[in-house]
């Protein structure tokens, strides 16, 4: 049974390791590598031993279970205190950042100069994300999350790769800084909105609260812009976007499996836990705005992922493309919808680590990702090519992984609102045509095709390295073939979240948006 | 209902098998091929025992798979007359392919690869045939289009067939996003998937879907138009060549391509009059342009690809002429005798040493006599001669042609007689005149386990059209309607009723066999090209489809990436070095809102501390 200090334990264990590790002597390469990839082996299976033991039964009041809390970290004065636990929209994303964190100390191994600094780096960001997902009290939720961001930049600027890294880390600090910044602006104007005696980040209670009473119009005006562009930023929302392809295509492989895959659905989780049931009015009117700039990022990112010539470049953008159809799946604002959102956001975690864990292996084996220069190389490395077609095609949306599960709900979600049929066509045709253009040109470059003489002696992966791309396969297919491991996990509160939405209508335009709630 | 386990049983078997051999048995070849092909043997064995039993009585097993707020997805099994005929034939004729690969891929390294590739491959298909739901369906439609992807991509060293594989998965993306678009259509108003329970409503209400319904059935129809190759969505299939021999027996002749007429006949209930005609004609122009174009191909497998899309034609045709009992009835004899010819092709192939010209082969008559006569067998049935199973199914979407409209019964004819032509063609080039090569004196008849199935084939392309299968599908899909009982009643059925339609047919074998004859029985090379110009030209580039598609709808695509890439990189990316430049000014704005406590501005410093020193550090 896993008990409240167990859910702590998921985020502070690799923290701790990583305070260990810096006492640990430098030359010393081999523990730092064995003591990353064995905390993060034990958060795993904490991880899904929380997954596992999680159930309608035993949650709280609030739908959360497991809650603990850290008694002497917290100001009682402002509100804060340091509470943990999980409830069906998060509890998804602790497992796949705990899986993901495990493969990306597995991949870590790529790293030569400095693994020190790195691994201490790599276990900060771990820990950081898992506690961001977890907190329950919103001052704690943005602090694990910048504690989390910060080593991503050190990481790229030291570590990363390519002729532009240098402009790929500022360009990616400046961007998720400001974003972080306007979300913070927003989070704190919220928290004004409570009476002074009540304050309080903790975000059951805020809940409660603003379930009881709405925000003021004009709060609203002021609060779901800056929290949308913020947390839009953080995730990448067109045309916000053009930090992550390049910040993910210079950093290393670790890096932007954690960051692509796990911290980056902090803007998401924020926008669905926090922006949209706080701001409903104003979340409403602003949902034909973020279809459409989620079309941005289907469509248009899409079509620049097809002209990529670099395989990681491609990749990163494919993986921007992606984030669109979360955020349609969010303005649909029903319960199909939104739950399809959370789907994908579980499932390109997963599926981001796996092609930029691929991708990383294949660079270190040619020390090159222009697809000009590849080609053939599924002859050379079998398990990395089956792998890499696998990851193409669950990016492509097929039937089999879970992120087919994920966007067909959304679409079903979006076509279920009216105004929104003319961006989910759209949408679809850059999900299954567009996705497959770009994902099945990747794969015809890189793997098929005559080989090269030079890549002749390159050689596959042995069964260690299989590892990380097998547990992330395993993870998308398990889920993908049953759905509901996950789906009846999250169905409740998104359900809660979407009622506390659209209970009162705010504009006529949105009032044609269909809450479909069955009683079966 | 009895043995229920059964149907998952035949469904889940040949994935079990495709998973045990990708995770274990890869360098084992024979364990791998007894997995693969015990798999599916022992469908076709479960399926029997499982008719025999219960007869072809309809049952619905269902498990939820799938269930948010009205949407719900079953994971269920339909099983009636029609589900059950197409399992017989996938496993039947799967069985036979799988038996022949073993020796026609025998001496291929990846060998346990193309067993697990043909496994998931039967898998999909018999998901497709067994599916009681629409998403369900476009679910295995999915897993088909991927396994088809590795099939004919399996020797993805070759450029071409790298290629081939990517142009059949986006041909099929694109039909795919129309039938997606229809399921959704369709959902929005019958708040429901599953096949029996919308056909339900649309009984009670005909008008359910309103004034949609057209279009709703036309892009549920799109997903047929991918994976049955029809016009405009044809070009995949003559690639698609690319694969291995058996791969082209499997794909497009008894599966894959049959996959987009089942849909038809299984969701047959959606379709407006409208929209049965716009199938009908889309039909009609396939069988006929497939049809030319093959008259004038000089790769033996292409020629029966086009033959393959052209009968493809007729079958969506015969659905469109509201006859979906008569498109099930050929597509089941076409499985039979497409096999025989693909696998036949398979058996000169392997002998020629992979020469695939039919202008290289001739005299191979004596060289290869079992390949000779059941190749012989298959291009008669084809060319619909009485009383072999391609006379009766063919005749059955003649009579309905010429029942509902007269401009497409003659079309039909026409291509009746083009299909006699280049069939005798074929034959009359590679079996009979002399040798064109060196090759033909090395030629001998391949190994016993190769010529067995041929063998096996051959007798149900002779028998399937007398053994009752058409009974089967008319009471299957139109229940109450006439249909002959006994062997020799149903030999004579077609000339009592719809004389015309079947005296056309053999009129059009006939002049089809004269000509073929006249120009081709003694031939060193092709007389048509000086005979018809320009016309044999645009025959023999498939009149120019591919390079009308390469010019416009990939053209454009290209375009709007190219511009959407230098957007992303000279303005989007600029915009953030602006950011930068007003950044001090922008944020300083932001701050003001939240001047409120000491928090922020630490976060504030913090955050901006880091770019800033970044910056410094490595922006210089």
């Amino acid at each position: 049974m896993i008990s409240m200090t167990t859910l702590t334990l998921i985020f502070a264990l690799p923290l701790l390791a990583a305070i260990v590790l810096a006492f640990v002597p430098r030359n010393l390469g081999f523990v730092m590598r064995a003591g990353a990839v064995g905390v993060t082996f034990v958060t795993m299976l904490l991880g899904i031993l929380m997954f596992w033991q999680f159930n309608g039964a035993a949650v709280d009041a609030n739908g959360y279970k497991f809650v603990s809390t850290i008694p002497w970290l917290g100001a009682e004065s402002l509100g804060i205190a340091c509470k943990f636990g999980v409830d069906g929209l998060n509890v998804g994303l602790v497992l796949m950042g705990a899986i993901v964190a495990f493969a990306a100390a597995c991949c870590s191994f790529e790293i030569k100069t400095r693994e020190k600094e790195f691994y201490i780096l790599l276990l900060t960001m771990t820990g950081g994300i898992l506690g961001a997902f977890m907190s329950t009290d919103l001052f704690f939720f943005y602090f694990f999350h910048e504690l989390a961001l910060v080593p991503t930049f050190i990481m790229i600027g030291v570590w990363g790769r390519g002729e532009r890294k240098n402009f790929a880390t500022f360009q990616i600090t400046i961007y998720l800084s400001i974003g972080a910044l306007l979300a913070l602006i927003g989070l704190i104007a919220l928290y004004l909105q409570l009476p002074v005696d009540a304050r309080t980040f903790d975000i059951p209670t805020l809940t409660k609260y603003f379930t009881e009473h709405t925000i003021a119009h004009s709060a609203q005006m002021l609060i779901f812009p800056l929290l949308l562009l913020g947390f839009g930023i953080l995730v990448s929302l067109w045309p916000f976007h053009s930090w992550a392809a390049l910040g993910y295509g210079s950093a290393p492989s670790a890096t932007a499996m954690l960051h692509a895959g796990v911290l980056k659905k902090f803007g998401l989780y924020g926008l669905i836990r926090i922006a949209i049931p706080f701001c409903p009015e104003v979340a409403q009117s602003h949902l034909q705005l973020i279809a459409w700039l989620a079309l941005g990022n289907v469509l248009y990112v899409g079509w620049v992922a097809m002209k990529q010539k670099n395989l990681n470049l491609l990749i990163g953008n494919s993986s921007v493309a992606h984030m669109g159809m979360i955020f349609l799946g969010i303005a649909s604002l029903n319960l199909i919808g939104v739950t399809g959102a959370v789907v994908i956001m579980i499932a390109h975690g997963f599926l981001a680590a796996l092609t930029f864990g691929l991708s990383g292996y294949i660079y270190n084996q040619t020390g090159t990702l222009e697809m000009s220069e590849l080609g053939g190389l599924a002859k050379k490395l079998r398990f990395i090519g089956v792998a890499f077609v696998m990851a193409a095609m669950a990016g492509c949306g097929l039937p089999g992984f879970l992120n087919f599960v994920g966007e067909a709900t959304v679409f079903f979600g979006a076509w279920q609102v009216p105004a929104l049929r003319t961006v989910t066509v759209l949408a679809v045709w850059g999900a299954l045509i567009i996705g497959a253009v770009y994902m099945l040109r990747a794969v015809r470059a890189a793997l098929h095709g005559p080989i090269s003489d030079k890549w002749v002696n390159l050689s596959d992966a042995n069964l260690w390295r299989k590892l990380p791309y097998a547990i992330l396969i395993v993870s998308l297919l398990v889920f993908g073939f049953f759905p509901k491991l996950i789906t009846e996990k999250i169905k409740p509160v998104t359900e809660q979240i979407v009622n506390m939405a659209t209970v009162k209508p705010a504009t006529p335009a949105s009032s044609e948006t269909v809450v479909m709630v069955e009683s079966k | 209902m009895k043995l229920e386990a059964l149907p998952w049983l035949i469904l889940f078997l040949p994935l079990l098998a495709a998973g045990i051999i990708t995770l274990f048995t890869l360098r084992n070849k024979a364990v791998s091929a007894a997995l693969s092909i015990g798999a599916i043997v022992t469908g076709f064995v479960l399926t029997l025992i499982f008719i025999k039993v219960n007869g072809f009585a309809g049952s619905e097993t269902a498990l939820n798979w799938l269930s948010i707020g009205n949407l719900n997805v079953d994971f269920g099994l339909k099983l009636d007359a029609l589900s059950l005929m197409m399992l017989l034939i996938v496993t039947g004729v799967g069985s036979a392919i799988h038996i022949y690969s073993y020796g026609y891929m025998h001496e291929d390294p990846a060998f346990s690869r193309f067993f697990a590739c043909l496994s998931l491959f039967t898998f999909s298909m018999l998901g497709i045939v067994l599916s009681n739901s629409f998403l369900q369906m476009f679910i295995f439609w999915e897993l088909v289009g991927v396994s088809s992807y590795l099939l004919i991509g399996f020797w993805f060293e070759k450029a071409s067939a790298a290629d081939a594989c990517k142009k059949a998965f986006l041909t099929n993306r694109i039909g795919d996003f129309g039938f997606m678009l229809g399921i959704l259509m369709i959902f929005t108003v019958a708040g429901s998937l599953n096949f029996s329970s919308i056909k339900d409503q649309l009984v009670a209400n005909p008008t359910l879907l309103g004034g949609t319904a057209t279009l709703a059935g036309l892009l549920i129809f799109c997903g047929g138009m991918g994976k049955s190759a029809q016009f405009p969505l044809h070009v995949w299939l003559p690639d698609a060549m690319e694969g291995p021999t058996p791969v082209s027996a499997l794909i497009h002749a008894a599966t894959m391509v049959a996959a987009g007429v089942y849909m038809l006949c299984r969701v047959f209930f959606i379709f407006t009059p409208d929209a049965l005609t716009a199938i009908s004609w889309i039909g009609g122009f396939t069988a006929l342009l497939a049809a030319l174009i093959a008259v004038q191909q000089n790769d033996i497998k292409r020629i029966l690809a086009y033959s393959t899309l052209s009968q493809l034609g007729y079958m969506v045709m015969g659905v469109g002429l509201a006859a979906p009992e008569a498109g099930m009835f050929h597509l089941t004899t076409h499985a039979f005798f497409k096999a025989l010819l693909f696998l036949g092709a398979g058996s000169l192939i392997h002998a020629m040493h992979h020469e695939q010209d039919i202008w290289k082969m001739g005299a191979l008559r004596k060289k290869m006599p079992v390949t000779y006569w059941t190749f012989m067998v298959g291009t008669l049935a084809l060319a619909g001669v009485w009383p072999l199973s391609g006379f009766f199914s063919k005749d059955a979407i003649l009579a309905a042609a010429h029942h509902h409209s007269l401009p497409l019964f003659i079309l039909a004819v026409g291509v009746a007689g083009l299909t006699t032509f280049y069939m005798f063609r074929l034959v009359f080039v590679t079996f009979f005149g002399e040798a064109k090569s060196h090759d033909v004196d090395h030629a001998h008849e391949s190994p016993g386990v190769m010529v067995w199935p041929l063998r096996i084939l051959a007798v149900l392309s002779i028998i399937a059209g007398v053994i009752g299968i058409e009974g089967l599908f008319s009471e299957a899909l139109k229940p109450g309607g006439e249909h002959p009982h006994g062997v020799l009643a149903q030999l004579i059925y077609p000339f009592q009723h719809a004389p015309v339609a079947a005296c056309s047919g053999l009129a059009a074998f006939a002049v089809g066999l004269f000509a073929a004859w006249k120009l081709y029985a003694n031939a060193k090379s092709d007389p048509l090209p000086a005979k018809l110009g320009g016309l044999s030209r645009a025959m023999a580039n498939r009149f120019y489809f591919d390079e009308l598609y390469e010019a416009t709808v990939i053209r454009l695509h290209d375009l709007i990436s190219t511009i959407s890439d230098w957007i992303d990189r000279w303005i989007v990316e600029g915009f953030c070095l602006g950011l930068v430049r007003g950044g001090t000014d922008l944020t300083g704005r932001a701050l003001r809102l939240a001047q409120t406590g000491n928090l922020q501005t630490y976060a504030f410093l913090f955050v901006l501390g880091v770019a800033v020193l970044l910056w410094f550090v490595l922006g210089k």
